[in-house]
């Protein structure tokens, strides 16, 4: 009886692709991964025409007589953010908020759906069974998030440009460049970690509880949504996305460090 | 050199201590049958071998490396208590997902060699979620063998899986621990079945491990007895419990003689009383006598 065992030691990278591949190969065969990109890809597109079609429309209100005229989108950006002198759309205040930044609220709900059903199905189990250092995992969410909700910023740009298009508006930049979208865009992806941690912290302090991970994520990410409109405006440069990735950077080490250990202190089962 | 080696483990979950100073020795090759009550600690004691959660105190060595070591956590194949996969996924789908987990070279070729060892490979496309109890618990510990783990930690994986499904299984662990490296504790309540296959037995109670020994020290552990029928069973009793320390009749209605005495005394004694003997033969406990006898002990 031959009684030598030997184990074969597999490298952080080797750890890190195998956990970012269960990732991708779960993420591409979930329905709310499509659902999401979708949502964001149709959302622009139906407010933009809906906005538009509504436009100069009279409301009275019944009690008071007061008449309320809706104004709709002038310009196709005003999806992405407030132009040079501009409002950021129309005059419904409720579709004022419901810009790009929105993708940062629909990348909450799935990072919650997405880690805390690897501890309700129980694959948590296998999971962690094989890889002791938890470090692994969250690095491996805070990636994927990030690119799941830069797909979202990219589809709900492209909505933008699409319902602009259909819609008839102009795409005028009234002295902003096409290098300030860019950076806007690219300033908003960049951004995209520091909510994904937040959300990845509450999920895996969550574990089985999907409804306290979305509740936690949306208040919270709500705290931080104010901000997104501020820190990556319409008029941005490449030194606003670099301030973005460097505060990205520094928040997902942070709170990546203490979603490690949460997980690293607390049953996985 | 034992596959896992535990010292004084303990682990509490705030005033209630579900595993108390355990010690526990599994052998290279070991088939360990881990048994105990319900909440006796088995499956506490599994998870924190797996690593799922924290312990208390004490060691865990799984062949000789602390139990925190990538490389022998790599290596170690799981099932405890139900089988982790995803429901909205198909069996190929949440296996294809543990092939990746486990950085296995060709996945393809080791869930389909896997999926045929537990004969689940017809039922690949099917949906988690629609499988049935036993075929879901064919899919935990394909998913457990996936990649020969060289330690693999099963609770209760014989639940709800048919009687060729346990034959199945008995022969797929056989043949896991053959090459006398890798080993498989295996906690069941099915202990006739478990006692089929298992090297060395743990007996835990209230998270305190009782005894610990191999199947061949079971066996010689295992009182005999003689079991026989007669056609005035009533007599026959008495008269065997005047003569003998421990007489009792069992569920089949068998009149067991527990003492050193072999059958032939035993018809001679009762015939030379007027009871004729219809049914005689030798037997040992099995290993759920064994362990109920233990905790009547332990009581």
């Amino acid at each position: 009886m031959n009684n030598a065992v030997s184990f074969e030691k597999r490298r952080f990278k080797n750890r890190m692709n195998s956990m970012l591949k269960v990732d991708f190969h779960r993420a591409l065969r979930s329905k709310v991964f499509y659902i999401l990109i979708a949502c964001a890809l149709i959302m622009p597109i139906l407010m933009t025409v809906m906005m538009a079609m509504m436009d100069g429309s009279v409301s009275v209100n019944q009690q008071t007589g007061v008449e309320t005229v809706m104004r709709g989108p002038e310009n196709a950006w005003q999806n992405l953010g407030t132009l040079p002198g501009g409002e950021s759309m129309g005059g419904a205040e409720i579709f004022a908020m419901c810009n790009i930044n929105m993708a940062f609220m629909g990348v909450a709900v799935f990072i919650c759906l997405f880690i805390t059903d690897d501890f309700r199905s129980g694959y948590a189990k296998n999971l962690f069974t094989v890889r002791a250092k938890r470090g692994e995992y969250v690095i491996s969410k805070i990636l994927f998030g990030s690119l799941c909700g830069s797909l979202m910023i990219i589809a709900y740009f492209l909505g933008s440009v699409l319902g602009g298009a259909i819609a008839g508006l102009s795409f005028e930049l009234h002295g902003l460049t096409a290098g300030n979208i860019l950076s806007c865009i690219i300033a908003k992806i960049c951004l995209m970690p520091l909510f994904v941690s937040v959300f990845t912290l509450i999920s895996v302090a969550s574990k089985q509880k999907a409804w306290l991970a979305i509740c936690g994520s949306l208040g919270g990410g709500m705290l931080l949504f104010m901000t997104v409109s501020i820190v990556t405006p319409l008029s941005s440069t490449i030194i606003n996305a670099l301030l973005c990735l460097a505060g990205s950077a520094l928040f997902a080490l942070g709170l990546g460090a203490i979603s490690k250990l949460i997980l690293k202190n607390t049953s996985m089962v | 050199m034992n596959a896992v080696e535990i010292k004084n483990l303990s682990k509490n979950f705030g005033e209630k201590q579900a595993v108390c100073s355990l010690n526990m020795s599994v052998p290279m090759g070991a088939i360990y049958g881990f048994i105990g009550e319900n909440g006796s600690g088995k499956s506490t004691t599994e998870k924190m071998i797996c690593g799922l959660i924290p312990k208390s105190g004490g060691s865990i060595k799984l062949y000789g490396k602390d139990y925190i070591d990538e490389s022998v956590r790599a290596s170690m194949g799981v099932l405890i208590e139900a089988p982790g996969c995803y429901p909205s996924l198909t069996v190929w789908d949440n296996m294809m997902l543990q092939a990746h987990n486990l950085s296995i070279s060709n996945p393809e070729k080791e869930v389909i060699s896997v999926l045929k060892k537990v004969r689940m490979e017809g039922a690949a496309g099917n949906k988690y979620k629609n499988c049935s109890l036993g075929m879901k618990q064919r899919v935990g510990i394909a998913m457990a063998l996936l990649g020969n783990p060289t330690l693999l930690v099963l609770d209760e994986p014989l639940n709800g899986l048919d009687a060729d499904g346990m034959r199945i299984m008995r022969e797929v662990f056989k043949d896991i621990v053959r090459d006398g490296t890798r080993s498989i504790i295996v906690s069941s309540h099915l202990l006739g079945e478990l006692q089929k296959v298992a090297t060395h037995y743990g007996i835990i109670r209230h998270g305190k491990m009782i005894c610990e020994m191999t199947a061949e020290e079971l066996d010689k552990s295992c009182r005999c007895f003689v079991a026989l029928k007669a056609e005035e069973m009533g007599k026959a009793k008495a008269l065997l419990e005047d003569k003998y320390l421990k007489v009792v009749k069992d569920e089949a209605e068998y009149i067991r003689v527990y003492d050193s005495v072999t059958p032939e005394e035993i018809v001679s004694y009762l015939y030379n009383h007027g009871v004729c003997v219809t049914e005689i033969q030798t037997d040992k406990i099995g290993l759920e006598e064994y362990y109920i006898d233990l905790m009547k002990e332990g009581k």
